[in-house]
């Protein structure tokens, strides 16, 4: 397998991740949205969706990860995803699977869905309900996972662990197992959004996550060969950061229910950034020229120690939104990087949030307009 | 994982192989992954739509390029170990 010898700056959008609305019926304090979800009124029509597709496709887009909120609550997911098979772009259905019945799974199947993304907030019950803030939600999710497969559908399961359920993890792998899903994707939390929010209630022990990679390592050795596990560790205890999203405006493009055109799902964080709309200005300006998505493209703009490291071009300096989040400065080095002068104090900051008792959650919801 | 002669072999659950237009060659679609297959493998992983032995394959492109049947069959092992390990292709067990 070889990868293109070409400038990586200049490449086509590999991956389309289409936020279709921020509606969900579960409330998880780690949601990756924004504290500020737009409304259904503002969403994009099935005519808008369409006409992305077709911009995408064009512009050299592969794959498509239909999400949100929860993607099934769009009557016209059908539609969409028919419209992707017919223009050969896989489709990525991520879904937290709670009132989706086998006929509406069905009916996806057969518009050519190629894949299901499955959420499992924990694989106790009553855990389960806590962190989604839903009722009897493992049971559905459970009947769902066996629907996929019914159906012939690959599956992934998607654990996003934290201090909550991390003592639970072998059981999320002999649920997978169980499942007969094809891949385990367990995710620490990311610390952006709601869950950033929440991040002292989330934050887990360097012991717990020590104990997670030796679990998932163990089980990559016993069960690799039928169940492909994905893991994600936190930032905040890592040494490298991560190349997040692949460089910014290099192989990720994100459009927000509302139109607006991301090069990350966090980049609102990053003052300054004007995020085009498709209902505005073609998919194609958007990616090759606007500025949100030039402004951290290729090396130029980084500061020490990122500009001379030969890592830069590993990890891209990290994580912009993080740099923004955590020190104020979006060019500064993400300083979940062991090279990053402030590691040590966001590392000191981690293990005081995991040694506390956790703060309760502030779950992720849609306030109620307020009528005036 | 080993493969047998006579392991039957098929792309795996969700891996779509196709011609992309943009990039100008064949993309390998799994889930949350794109891999870039080289002509060599393109070859072989067009045939994996359907199920075949390594001795199949071996036959087939030993004919079609012209070259000794055992080499080839050397090289394909190796690169469907490869493929395995990455959960591109499977084994399907039960034999013909």
């Amino acid at each position: 397998m070889s990868t293109f010898a070409r400038d990586p700056w200049t490449e086509p959008p590999i991956g389309l991740l289409a936020e279709l609305t921020h509606r969900c019926p579960l409330a998880c304090p780690y949601c990756s949205n924004p504290i500020d979800l737009v409304r259904r009124e503002r969403e994009l029509s099935t005519a808008d969706w369409l006409c992305v597709l077709d911009q995408a496709a064009e512009l050299g887009v592969l794959q498509l990860h239909l999400s949100g909120g929860e993607p099934t609550l769009r009557s016209d997911l059908e539609a969409i995803v028919a419209h992707a098979r017919k223009l050969e772009i896989y489709s990525n259905l991520i879904t937290a699977g709670v009132g989706v019945s086998e006929r509406r799974l069905e009916a996806l199947a057969q518009a050519g869905l190629d894949h299901v993304q499955l959420s499992v907030q924990d694989i106790d019950p009553e855990g389960c309900d806590r962190i989604g803030g839903y009722r009897d939600a493992l049971a559905r999710k459970i009947a769902f996972a066996r629907a996929v497969r019914r159906l012939g559908l690959p599956l992934t399961l998607n654990a996003v662990v934290h201090r909550h359920n991390l003592d639970r993890l072998e059981g999320f792998i002999d649920l997978a197992l169980e499942l007969d899903a094809d891949r385990l994707e367990v995710a620490h939390v990311q610390y952006y959004g709601w869950a950033l929010v929440n991040r002292a209630a989330l934050m887990p022990t360097r012991g717990q996550l020590e104990r997670s990679v030796a679990i998932v390592e163990e089980a990559r050795a016993r069960f690799g060969d039928r169940l492909l596990i994905d893991f994600v560790v936190p930032d905040y205890y890592a040494r490298h950061p991560k190349p997040c999203t692949s460089g910014w405006g290099r192989a990720v493009i994100v459009v927000a229910p509302d139109g607006r055109v991301l090069p990350c799902h966090a980049a609102h964080v990053i003052p300054g950034l004007v995020f085009a709309n498709v209902k505005d200005k073609p998919l194609r300006w958007i990616w090759q020229e606007s500025p949100a998505f030039q402004r951290f493209r290729g090396f130029a703009w980084m500061q020490e120690p990122c500009r001379s490291c030969p890592r830069r071009e590993i990890d891209f300096g990290g994580c912009r939104c993080q740099a923004m989040q955590l020190l104020g400065d979006p060019e500064a080095t993400d300083p979940a990087c062991s090279l990053s002068p402030h590691h040590t104090r966001i590392m000191a900051m981690a293990d005081a949030e995991a040694a506390a008792s956790p703060p309760t959650f502030r779950y992720r919801r849609l306030e109620p307009a307020s009528s005036c | 994982m080993s493969v047998a002669a006579e392991d039957r072999l098929v792309l795996a659950r969700g891996v779509r192989l196709r011609f992309d237009p943009v990039r100008n060659c064949h993309v390998l679609l799994a889930p949350e992954r794109v891999l870039f297959p080289c002509p060599t493998s393109v070859a072989i992983l067009e045939r994996l739509r359907e199920p075949r032995t390594l001795s199949d394959l071996a036959r087939e492109l030993a004919s079609e390029f012209d070259a000794p049947e055992e080499e080839i069959a050397q090289d394909v092992a190796a690169l469907m170990r490869d493929l395995i390990a990455q959960h591109v292709v499977r084994v399907e067990r039960r034999a013909q």
